[in-house]
């Protein structure tokens, strides 16, 4: 699909969110850089595993939901949680697919991303039901959490709408700001809030890995 | 002659003169009762320094998304106090920890749910750390960020046992081992004597006439190392693992100064106590020059020599295994074979001590050993790495203080081993022991509580 939009939208598409993107990449390097150096514990006994077989089947047990009982005995909830990163990833992507390769936008490839972004908005709204009546999430919830929910759900909603009227030739509307304009914030307010989650996962991962690999708890196959 | 006879006074002479073991000053560590501005002040000296890169992810990584509700014995247990989910109580510790260092927390605090250390918080850390949790990583392993909440907790201990505020009766334990060399205070005359008379009383069993338990044999293959209730409370215990060790002609010795594998310093946090600990048992192998240092039947012991010992020394010249591992491998080797009939009309079921499975990796070695002696045997519905917590670890049983709620948490362990229908409770586990006694005897369930040690003993044959 074409890209004609106007000069300030350009503006607000490309320079703005490089410009943000590369703040969001500094204050991720700041954070991993803090943690990295901080001391892994040491481990010096005779190992019953391997810690690195550990740490890759622990990294990618978010794709082995039947091996956490957490999961396991809740299919429905993985499910929408694999379809609502999915739609975080492909949002996020399309914030660079439409300014840079517009031709990529293909109705095809727009309809599954609405697909995804519709499907999130709904799972999203049911996660905000949940945060503000499940007494075990309530009581442990903060503004932060509510917050960075119903931001996304918000997000996602926003996005549906803005890659309808994207498909149906209207690139250049109130709607796209918007979308922007919070992928803007997005870039500038997720390196400070629990949704850079995604930066600490693979640190907790291989800090569970390492340790229960080496000690024969994981990948008991590989043995 | 009388050389002869000088000689052997001599021997006497030597055998009586028994030693001070633990510190030679004795210690009593100053517990306090409530939180002052000091201990405050000095809580927020010390947490940097508690800080490694599994605690401070643990710390920051928490989504709260409630995964780990479901996997905790004390909020499903207690479902009506919704205080003892893990994230929850891990909160207490992470408020103060955001305080600190989050980014957001350092202009809007409460945004993300940061609080200053002030003596409520402190105070709410105190009944939910130490009371609330056993660290026994069953939500750890359904988290999916990976918090590691075990390791989270004992640093938050650490760090209040530093001020002096924990249970007295945890802190008393280790001042007692401190003080004494192991956590029961038994003399080291009065240790010896026991083990006497418990190689006595295997050897008037039939088949067991010239069966020994060696102490202090220098060069024995295996240095056996035992939990202090044990020649206190449960001597038969120690009869059966000698008994199960003689009939596979294992070379094993008891030594007569560190034999005391449990650390409760895992527990209340203090990293220079249990390296102290640690030193004086490694210090003992080395002096017997036994090629293994062997654990006996407990669950933190397990872990604490197998695991964390090399950890806190800095590595170890000898090798580390545990009674469970090594009564499997009898077992598979063909060296003991059991008359499974001796058990006939039992049913059995295994409890997996968190510390031994989850935190340990054994969880086939028990199995195969109950399959050498008994026919009948039923899973709980949740085993080896995903067993719950019976309530016991921890240091939970050395907190009387929060006894009401450790039994209360006791009964999703106490309804999976009804659900077996077994009429006896197997484990590896000297806190376990007392836990399941304690709960079975609660909720009202006709179960005993044995060792493996003792399933395999009385069914022995014996060549």
């Amino acid at each position: 699909m074409e890209n004609t939009v106007s000069h300030a939208l350009y503006i607000l598409e490309e320079p703005v969110q490089y410009i943000c993107l590369s703040i969001m990449a500094l204050l991720y390097i700041i954070k991993i850089r803090t943690l990295l150096k901080k001391p892994f514990p040491p481990e010096k006994a005779e190992l019953k595993g391997d810690r690195t077989a550990g740490a890759i089947q622990s990294l990618f047990n978010v794709l082995r939901p039947w091996s956490m009982e957490s999961t396991r005995n809740s299919m429905y909830f993985y499910a929408e949680f694999l379809i609502f990163h999915i739609a975080v990833a492909l949002t996020i992507g399309s914030t660079f697919f439409i300014p840079l390769i517009p031709h990529l936008m293909t109705p095809a490839v727009t309809s599954v991303i609405m697909v995804f972004m519709g499907l999130a908005f709904l799972i999203g709204l049911r996660r905000i039901y949940r945060r503000f009546t499940v007494p075990e999430i309530k009581i442990i919830s903060t503004p932060d959490d509510y917050f960075a929910i119903i931001l996304m759900t918000t997000f996602f909603g926003v996005g549906f709408i803005t890659m309808y009227l994207w498909m149906s030739g209207s690139p250049d509307t109130g709607w796209m700001w918007v979308f922007f304009l919070m992928t803007t914030f997005f870039l500038l307010y997720v390196p400070f809030s629990k949704i850079s989650h995604y930066v600490l996962y693979p640190f907790g991962r291989v800090n569970f890995g390492m340790v229960f690999g080496g000690r024969g708890v994981l990948n008991k196959n590989a043995k | 002659m009388a050389d002869s006879a000088q000689e052997k006074e001599t021997q006497e002479q030597e055998k009586r003169q028994f030693e001070k073991l633990g510190t030679q000053e004795d210690r009593k560590w100053p517990v306090k009762t409530e939180f002052t501005p000091d201990m405050l002040a000095k809580m927020e000296e010390l947490l940097p320094s508690r800080l490694n890169r599994i605690v401070a992810t643990s710390l920051a990584g928490c989504i709260h998304c409630g995964m780990c509700s479901d996997a905790c014995h004390y909020s499903v247990s207690i479902p009506e106090d919704k205080t003892l989910v893990p994230a929850y109580k891990a909160d207490r510790f992470r408020k103060w920890y955001k305080y600190r260092f989050d980014w957001i927390a350092q202009v809007f605090p409460s945004f993300v749910g940061a609080k200053p250390l002030t003596r409520e918080l402190a105070e709410e850390m105190y009944d939910k750390l130490w009371g609330g949790c056993t660290m026994c990583r069953r939500c750890t392993f359904n988290c999916p960020m990976g918090v590691d909440y075990g390791m989270m907790v004992r640093a938050a201990r650490s760090i209040m046992q530093a001020v002096g505020r924990l249970p007295q009766h945890l802190q008393d334990t280790v001042d007692t081992h401190y003080n004494y060399g192991n956590n029961m205070a038994v003399e080291q005359e009065e240790f010896v004597e026991t083990i006497e008379w418990i190689e006595e009383e295997l050897q008037s069993e039939d088949g067991c006439e010239n069966f020994k338990i060696p102490v202090d044999k220098k060069g024995a293959k295996y240095f056996l190392t035992l939990n202090p209730r044990e020649p206190k409370y449960y001597p038969l215990t120690i009869q059966a693992s000698a008994k199960v060790l003689n009939a596979a002609g294992v070379d094993f010795t008891i030594s007569s100064r560190y034999w005391d594998l449990t650390n409760y310093a895992l527990f209340n946090g203090n990293d220079p106590d249990a390296k102290k600990f640690s030193m004086w048992q490694a210090e003992d192998v080395k002096r017997l020059g036994c090629e293994y240092l062997l654990a006996g039947e407990c669950g933190h012991g397990y872990r604490a020599l197998r695991w964390e010992l090399p950890n806190w020394l800095g590595g170890v010249d000898f090798k580390i295994t545990s009674m469970m591992e090594l009564m499997a491998r009898l077992v598979q080797e063909g060296r003991i074979k059991c008359d499974k009939s001796v058990w006939a009309g039992k049913r059995f079921t295994y409890h997996d001590s968190c510390n031994i499975a989850r935190s340990g990796g054994i969880t086939e070695e028990p199995r195969i050993i109950i399959r050498a002696a008994a026919d009948d045997f039923a899973e709980m519905e949740h085993n080896r790495d995903e067993s719950f917590c019976c309530g016991g670890g921890g240091g939970a049983l050395a907190m009387p203080e929060f006894t009401p709620r450790r039994i209360a948490a006791g009964k999703i362990k106490a309804d999976e081993i009804r659900a077996t229908g077994a009429n006896v409770v197997l484990q590896s586990c000297h806190n376990c022991t007392d836990q399941l006694k304690e709960i079975i005897e609660h909720y009202h369930i006709k179960a005993k509580v044995m060792n493996l040690a003792e399933l395999l003993a009385p069914a022995l044959i014996l060549e």
